[in-house]
C-alpha cells in the first residue's frame, strides 16, 4: 500500500487533531505512526498514513483545504516503497541529557560528534526553560549504540563538549530486560 | 507439573486483578510449581504470574539467578510467592522492558530501585524480603500482572518509551 507522510503546522488551539483525523477518517485513511505535539505555540502533528487506493498526491483531491482555512500549513510527501518500514534497532538503548546556559551551537556540536562516530538519534527533544535573564537550555538525547560501543566511551567523546559549550552533559544507557 | 501456555495480550484476563489466596487453598502449590515450569521452558524468563498462565489467583514466582543481569548483583534466587505485598519502595531506575505477554514491543518503566516485599512462601510461612536492582524491578513488573497492569500502563511517552522490538 502507498505510504505518505504528513505533517500539519499551526498555532495551537483546542480540535486541531479532531479536525485533522475527522478528515482522514472521512478519507478512509489509516494512521500507521504518529507523533504530534506543542513546540513554542505551535501545535506540530506528523503522521505516516496510508489508503487502500491512494497512489499520489492528487488522489487527497481538495481534501485538506479546510485546514489550510483554518490558518494550519499542510505538507504531504509520498513516501517511496518502503520508506513506511521503520528500521531494525540493534544496540543499546543510550540517554544523552545536556544542560546548560543558552548558547549557540549546542545542539549541533553533540550531534556533530554522534553523526561522526556513526551513532544512530532515535529521538531528539530541546527545550528553553529557566528565567528571561537567566535561560537554560535542555537536550535530551536517544540514541542507539552498536556492539562495540560502550556508555563510557560516548562519555568520553562529550567530554571536550563540556568543556567548550560549558553544559553538563550525562550519558547513560537503558539496561534491556525481558521478563 | 506442566508447562502451560503463556497468555498473550489482548487475552482479557491479563487486565483483570488477580484475587487474593486463600489460606485453605490446596492447590496453590500445584500453580506455583506450574508457574516455574513454565517460567524454565520459557528459557529466557526471569519470572512469570498466575495471570500470564491464565490462573487469577496472586501467586508469582521470580528467579533473576540464571540471567546476566541477574547474576551481577545480589539475588534471593527463586522466590516463590504467594500473596504478595511491597511495603516499602525507595530510589528509582528505568529499564526498557519485555514482558511474554506483550511480545514484539518494549518499554521504558521508571520502578523503584530498592523494595522491601511480604509474602507467603510454598509452605504457609509469611516472609519478609529487601531486594535491589534488577531483582526488584522483576518483583514489581509481576505484581503488576496481579493487578491486571502491563508495562504499557507504565510508560509515559509512546514517542520515547515503547519500541517495536527487533524480530528474530
Amino acid at each position: 500500500m502507498q505510504h505518505f507522510a504528513l505533517t500539519i503546522v499551526g498555532r495551537d488551539r483546542p480540535g486541531i487533531v479532531a479536525q485533522v483525523t475527522e478528515i482522514l477518517f472521512n478519507l478512509g485513511c489509516n494512521i500507521a505512526d504518529s507523533s504530534c505535539s506543542i513546540l513554542g505555540g505551535q501545535f506540530a502533528m506528523i503522521l505516516i498514513i496510508s489508503h487502500p487506493q491512494f497512489t499520489s498526491r492528487d488522489s487527497f483531491g481538495e481534501a485538506f483545504r479546510p485546514l489550510e482555512d483554518a490558518d494550519l500549513t499542510v505538507a504531504l510527501r509520498v513516501l517511496k516503497p518502503g520508506g513506511e518500514v521503520p528500521p531494525h534497532f540493534e544496540g543499546e538503548i543510550c540517554m544523552i541529557s545536556v544542560y546548560g546556559a543558552d548558547r549557540p551551537g549546542i545542539v549541533y556540536r553533540v550531534a556533530q560528534v554522534l553523526g561522526a562516530k556513526r551513532i544512530n538519534i532515535t529521538d531528539l527533544n530541546t527545550k528553553l526553560v529557566g528565567s528571561e535573564q537567566r535561560p537554560v537550555y535542555v537536550m535530551i538525547i536517544e540514541a542507539i549504540l552498536p556492539a562495540g560501543v560502550s556508555e563510557q566511551e560516548v562519555d568520553v567523546w562529550m567530554t571536550p563538549l563540556r568543556e567548550q559549550l560549558q553544559v553538563d552533559i550525562n550519558v547513560r544507557t537503558i539496561p534491556q530486560v525481558e521478563l | 507439573m506442566a508447562v502451560r501456555p503463556i497468555l498473550i495480550y489482548p487475552d482479557p484476563r491479563l487486565k483483570q486483578a488477580a484475587a487474593a489466596v486463600a489460606e485453605d487453598d490446596g492447590s496453590v502449590a500445584d500453580l506455583i510449581q506450574d508457574l516455574v515450569d513454565t517460567m524454565v521452558a520459557a528459557g529466557h524468563s526471569v519470572g512469570i504470574a498466575a495471570p500470564q498462565i491464565g490462573d487469577l489467583r496472586r501467586v508469582m514466582v521470580v528467579d533473576v539467578s540464571s540471567s546476566k543481569l541477574g547474576q551481577q548483583q545480589s539475588n534471593h534466587g527463586l522466590l516463590e510467592m504467594v500473596n504478595p505485598r511491597i511495603i516499602e519502595r525507595s530510589g528509582s531506575r528505568v529499564f526498557r522492558e519485555g514482558c511474554m505477554s506483550v511480545p514484539e514491543y518494549t518499554g521504558n518503566v521508571t520502578r523503584a530501585e530498592h523494595i522491601v516485599f511480604e509474602f507467603t512462601d510454598r509452605h504457609g510461612r509469611l516472609r519478609v524480603v529487601e531486594s535491589s536492582g534488577f531483582e526488584a524491578v522483576a518483583i514489581q513488573h509481576e505484581l503488576d500482572h496481579l493487578d491486571g497492569l502491563l508495562f504499557l500502563d507504565r510508560v509515559s511517552s509512546l514517542k520515547t518509551d515503547v519500541f517495536r522490538r527487533k524480530r528474530g
